[in-house]
């Protein structure tokens, strides 16, 4: 019993950064009715943006955290025009986005003199960025689509294999580290002599703060409300003249910023970066988000630290081998006794 | 409805999960390159009688290495190292009037890269030998192409089991791990005289399972008491439950069958957590990078491995194969680049004592190589054309492998 107060903290931990992971997850699922499976993608170069700013800019932490989380949200928001958006309604501004999509591609992947390197990079991000803005001031859209459900799935699959081979193609496959020290590394010890490192109260700071956030976002703005209604209905809420666009783009705009900022936190905790890091995470926020509900914010929370604790004390007084059996096993069993998971309260009012 | 959607979802992506991690290319594994044994007898070649051997012209040798994919970190120091001792040996005019044409191939870490470039090798440059590939996991696909043929294989960096096994004509130079761990555990027992350990290893990775299984044996033939087994899977960075777990049962060292990346964060989390520096960590083969001691830090300071080479080496050659590879490429060597250094000179020593370029004749020289000296120590091929030299064991002293001396 003696290593009790320890595993509960290293469970607490482990359950605030999948709540981080599976908070945006759970949002884009609540509205859309999408899973999309590049989440774990966007958390990873949510990570390499913060890589990037602090490593290469010489950006102090405070700055590199913002930036990450900006940077991955307007991923998100380029991912969902390029990937789930021309599901929904094609225009010709999805069109030129892809046409810009692919010039951006040649130019970041293929073996060109810098120059010419630099012109088509981005001419393909100029073109991509007139495409977006045709896009969304298209009125009449080419085509409107009533796609099966999995089908943005098997995009999002697709858009996940692209972001994950770029990284590997810019950053490469090893793993990457942030300058030891960044953060203070020197533990705190607790009572029942358990310790806690700096990062991990901040990481827990951080994801119980965005928690009540996203909460209060969702439950009393003006922008919470549209993004309810939409979840609700969304040809309602376009009867009703919410401009179901710009609600979806600020939708994957928050879960990619959320996911940024569980990238950049995580990254920074275990110092270990490499583009495969979003395939772990992903399949344990699968569990979360399931188990709590699709599309319920706070189940994905409680859900979060249930897996957490339970892979932990599995570990702990098990064996471990099996701490990923106990978890599929809750997740087996949530689908079985109650399939829309602990907080979910059927499909028409998530999120 | 929304329950079958839901089921439909989990299934799909749990099967996506599953086929995504079998490809993460963390470095891991099977693929793990694993040795590191060989010896190139390099710089310590004076004997060299230029002409007697009858041979002239270009003699051709293919070399396969992982240049890009998840083994990227452990094929260019073996290009680097190789290439350096083709040009000793051209310099040296050790084969007479003849010199060593290299060819080297990018397997890009996967199966199918290794079989292309052994097809390419074989069919279209002629070669004589090829040396490599990096990865056993790539040797077990590729060497049987050479063994039909009739090439002689070296690899120099694969430590898996079933190698060698594969044919007559495969050899290698680097040491398998159970060669290597029996030694480390014996050497540091009495070192140290642990009594109980705790051991950690990556259960879903065929180099750190089979490491973890010689390290059982060897513990148990030690009469070494193992507390617990504790494991992890491939891309986990959280060890804190386990190794939590592992603190409350006050272990004398832990074990850990890793790779360099985890075996790092594992140190890291055991020191934060509170487990004393008095608590060494052995591991084995996988700990045999530079890279430890970077990640690392302070937290991995004492920690133990065996290794087949150790920059500090006194073996022949050994100080002028550092000093020349740090002097063209800017970078200490590792064990890597040793074992491809020491193929080189293994394969061009089997090649002057059969004084000829007929691939036949150079196997039966290969299996004839015995107390040669190299940078790995003085080499032999046992009956099944796997290396013998004598092992090492390192530690870290101020994030440098220094030799274990046991007095500490």
């Amino acid at each position: 019993m003696e290593q009790l107060p320890q595993q509960l903290i290293n469970g607490i931990w482990q359950g605030a950064a999948l709540a981080l992971f599976a908070m945006g997850y759970t949002l884009v699922f609540g509205v859309l009715d999408i899973i999309n499976l590049a989440h774990g993608a966007t958390y990873m170069w949510g990570a390499f943006f913060a890589f990037v700013c602090i490593t290469r800019l010489d950006w102090p932490l405070w700055a590199a955290i913002p930036a990450a989380m900006i940077g991955a949200g307007l991923l998100a928001v380029v991912l969902d025009r390029l990937a789930f958006k021309p599901l929904r309604t094609l225009t010709s501004g999805g069109l030129v986005l892809w046409v810009g999509f692919i010039v951006l591609l040649l130019g970041l992947i293929g073996a060109w003199s810098p120059g010419l390197k630099w012109t088509l990079t981005l001419s393909g991000a100029a073109i991509m960025l007139g495409g977006i803005v045709q896009d969304y001031a298209a009125i009449r859209p080419l085509r409107v689509r009533h796609v099966p459900h999995l089908a943005p799935m098997i995009s999002s699959i697709g858009a996940s294999i692209i972001l994950i081979s770029l990284a590997q193609g810019i950053f490469g496959a090893q793993v990457s580290r942030f300058p030891p020290d960044i953060f203070p590394s020197k533990p705190y010890t607790l009572p029942g002599n358990a310790v806690i490192a700096p990062i991990q109260l901040l990481v827990l700071g951080i994801a119980l703060a965005l928690m009540v956030v996203l909460h209060l976002l969702i439950a009393r703005t003006q922008m919470g409300r549209a993004i309810r209604g939409i979840a609700w209905s969304e040809r309602t809420a376009r009867l009703l003249g919410i401009n179901v666009d710009l609600v979806v783009a600020q939708t994957f705009f928050l879960s990619g910023a959320l996911a940024g900022a569980a990238g950049v936190l995580l990254g920074l905790a275990f110092n270990r970066l490499d583009p495969f890091m979003g395939n772990e995470v992903e399949l344990a926020g699968l569990t979360v988000i399931i188990v709590g509900g699709m599309g319920s914010i706070g189940g994905a929370a409680v859900a979060a630290f249930l897996v957490g604790m339970l892979r932990v004390l599995s570990v702990g007084y098990i064996d471990s081998s099996f701490r990923d059996a106990f978890v599929f096993a809750l997740l087996i069993l949530v689908l079985l006794v109650r399939p829309s998971g602990i907080f979910g309260r059927g499909s028409s009012v998530r999120a | 409805m929304k329950a079958r959607f839901l089921m439909v979802f989990v299934i799909l992506a749990l099967l996506m999960a599953g086929c995504g991690a079998g490809e993460t290319p963390t470095g891991g594994g099977a693929a793990a390159p694993t040795n590191t044994t060989a010896a190139g007898g390099g710089a310590a070649e004076p004997t060299a009688q230029p002409g007697g051997s009858g041979l002239s012209g270009e003699i051709s040798i293919g070399a396969v290495w992982s240049l890009s994919g998840a083994a990227a970190i452990y094929g260019p120091s073996q290009k680097n190292a190789a290439e350096l001792a083709v040009e000793e040996i051209n310099n040296s005019g050790m084969l007479g009037d003849a010199k060593i044409r290299l060819i080297t191939e990018d397997d890009r870490s996967t199966k199918e890269g290794a079989i292309a470039a052994f097809e390419k090798l074989i069919n279209q440059d002629q070669v004589v030998a090829i040396l490599g590939p990096t990865l056993s996991n790539s040797a077990k696909a590729a060497d049987p192409i050479a063994q039909e043929k009739g090439i002689v294989v070296l690899g120099v960096s694969n430590t898996a089991s079933g190698i060698t096994e594969i044919g007559n004509f495969i050899f290698r130079d680097s040491l398998p791990e159970s060669d290597v761990i029996p030694n480390t555990i014996r050497v540091t027992k009495e070192a140290l005289g642990y009594q109980k350990v705790a051991v950690m290893y990556g259960e879903d990775d065929a180099f750190t399972k089979s490491g973890y299984d010689v390290f059982k044996q060897a513990l148990e033939d030690n009469g070494i008491e193992i507390l617990t087994t504790e494991t992890f899977a491939k891309g986990d960075v959280d060890f804190s439950a386990q190794l939590t777990k592992i603190k409350g049962l006050n272990p004398d060292a832990i074990v850990v069958s890793a790779l360099a990346e985890e075996a790092a964060n594992i140190m890291v989390q055991a020191r934060q957590l509170g487990i004393p520096e008095t608590v060494r960590f052995i591991g084995g083969n996988g700990f045999n990078s530079p890279k430890l001691a970077q990640i690392a830090g302070p937290a991995a300071e004492g920690a133990i491995s065996g290794a087949a080479w150790f920059i500090g080496n006194d073996t022949p050659g050994n100080k002028a194969f550092v000093e020349a590879y740090r002097a063209k490429y800017g970078s200490d060597p590792d064990q890597f680049a040793a074992q491809a250094y020491a193929g080189v000179y293994i394969l061009a020593n089997a090649i002057k004592n059969a004084g000829s370029k007929d691939p036949q004749a150079i196997r039966d020289a290969m299996a004839q190589i015995k107390d040669l000296p190299t940078v790995l120590g003085t080499f032999s091929f046992n009956e099944n054309r796997d290396p013998v030299h004598e092992p090492v064991v390192q530690v870290v002293r101020n994030g440098k492998f220094e030799v274990f001396t046991g007095n500490e």
